[in-house]
């Protein structure tokens, strides 16, 4: 940063992003963490309600069925998925992953993080799925 | 767009990594864990639409307060908390709210304090 950018950048107002698409999506990608910070809440909570005892755990699970606590966490769920469609492109560009002098398709490495997703999905349908 | 984030402090950021590692770090959580993670504890399981036993107070006791216990909360709460805590700070400046060498402070400030705390229930309940 040279001393003459001030002269050079005008100063942007708060609605700069409003106005072309792109950055549209910058901030919604950027929102995303709000309804994370929600549920990040959410879960605090219920590992206290789980430290206090049956009864604050019972409470709690009422807490997660209410009408505005799961539709905030739904609209937490969709975010991560924005989030990770978002992410996983990056990944590729910032660490190109070459084996045996050839370079991994982006694609292919986008679909593994993927895969990882579903089998995240998995191991917590074998643990909690099934009894 | 981040003059007056720099011009003002000629001095090197070097903690500027750590924030970034823990933000990359946390994003590869958020996208990979967080996704089941939210199906499974805030929509199938109040719903009812998991097993009865599945979470009940003595299964969700000792899944919890464990050593796997220990690192899902570092994984699902702790990492995506920095995440978080960069993308609010980094927005807030964007939208120019606040100033930002206040915001850092709280926004990281405030996702190591939850993290400890987070990680602290995991310790007592696993002691006790």
């Amino acid at each position: 940063m040279d001393k003459l950018s001030t002269q050079r950048l005008p100063l942007l107002k708060r609605n700069w992003w409003l106005k072309h698409r792109f950055f549209k999506l910058y901030m919604l990608r950027e929102a995303t963490v709000l309804p994370l910070v929600f549920f990040t809440l959410c879960l605090l909570a219920g590992m206290v309600a789980l430290l206090q005892g049956a009864d604050s755990w019972q409470g709690w699970i009422a807490f997660m069925g209410s009408p505005i606590v799961l539709a905030l966490n739904l609209l937490a769920l969709a975010a991560s998925l924005f989030h990770a469609a978002t992410f996983f492109v990056l990944f590729p560009r910032v660490m190109p992953i070459r084996i045996a002098g050839h370079s991994l398709p982006d694609q292919a490495i986008v679909a593994g993080q993927w895969a990882g997703v579903v089998a995240v999905a998995l191991l917590f349908f074998w643990l909690l799925g099934r009894v | 767009m981040s003059i007056s984030k720099h011009a003002t402090q000629h001095k090197q950021a070097f903690d500027e990594p750590l924030w970034w590692g823990l933000f990359s770090a946390g994003g590869i959580c958020f996208a990979v864990f967080l996704p089941a993670v939210i199906l499974f504890i805030a929509v199938l399981l109040p719903l009812g639409l998991l097993p009865a036993e599945a979470l009940s107070y003595e299964r969700a006791s000792t899944l919890l307060f464990s050593v796997p216990g220990f690192l899902f909360v570092g994984a699902v709460v702790c990492l995506p908390l920095f995440h978080a805590a960069h993308r609010l700070r980094h927005g807030m400046f964007d939208i120019s709210v606040g100033n930002d060498a206040l915001n850092k402070k709280l926004m990281y400030g405030g996702a190591a304090l939850l993290s400890i705390v987070a990680l602290g229930i995991v310790v007592t309940g696993f002691l006790r």
